[in-house]
């Protein structure tokens, strides 16, 4: 799944470790969530767009360019 | 979701997901050489430790080996120093498990009383604690190289 995840954690100044302590996962988790290789459950959805203060639109919804 | 499961996996999702995976699908591997070997079971005759040692064998192999292989174990190793430092780590864990297997051989079984006892031990152990080495070594090394991928 495509996602904003990379992008607002970087403009937060926060590194994957961070991000991931305080979302209580792994840094490989955080990893592939920002790589698309793993869908997170809407419960890791919500903390992540939480802690980057984000809505889950944000973050997660995909636009088609047209 | 509430299961008695939960209290052996991992707390990180991901991770959680993937164990459950392993272990189902040893779970069926387990179920179709149980039906192998029924199947089998008048063709040729085994023992009936080895009948029951088997299946719990497949499945542990399978599931260890699913789960070392697929880089998971190391979550946080993604430079070469933590990689390191950790191979470090799993020597010293393997020198601590070959002492207490060691300790552990002598306090149940005994001191050995010929060579050939000696060597059976010392062989004994040793195989055990190379292969607890490599599959933690293989384990390492996959986490590495998957890590700095999603750096």
């Amino acid at each position: 799944m495509k996602n904003n995840v990379k992008i607002a954690r970087i403009k937060q100044s926060m590194t994957q470790q961070q991000l991931a302590e305080r979302v209580g996962v792994t840094r490989q988790t955080i990893g592939l969530i920002e790589k698309g290789q793993y869908n997170p459950s809407l419960q890791l959805c919500i903390a992540i767009a939480k802690e980057l203060n984000k809505t889950l639109d944000e973050l997660f919804w995909e636009v088609d360019d047209e | 979701m509430k299961s008695w499961i939960s209290f052996f996996l991992p707390d990180d999702e991901y991770k959680k997901k993937r164990m459950l995976y392993f272990l189902s699908e040893g779970s069926v591997i387990l179920m179709f050489s149980l039906t192998i070997m029924m199947i089998f079971s008048n063709s040729f005759h085994l023992d009936a430790e080895i009948s029951l040692l088997l299946p719990a064998a497949v499945f542990l192999v399978y599931v260890l080996g699913r789960y070392a292989l697929s880089g998971i174990e190391y979550a946080d190793i993604a430079t070469e120093g933590a990689y390191k430092k950790e191979l470090k780590h799993i020597f010293v864990r393997t020198g601590k498990f070959l002492g207490i297997y060691l300790l552990l051989y002598i306090a149940f079984i005994g001191i050995p009383s010929s060579q050939h006892d000696w060597v059976e031990m010392i062989g004994l152990i040793l195989s055990i604690s190379l292969l607890w080495f490599f599959v933690n070594y293989i384990s390492l090394k996959r986490s590495y190289h998957k890590n700095k991928e999603l750096l």
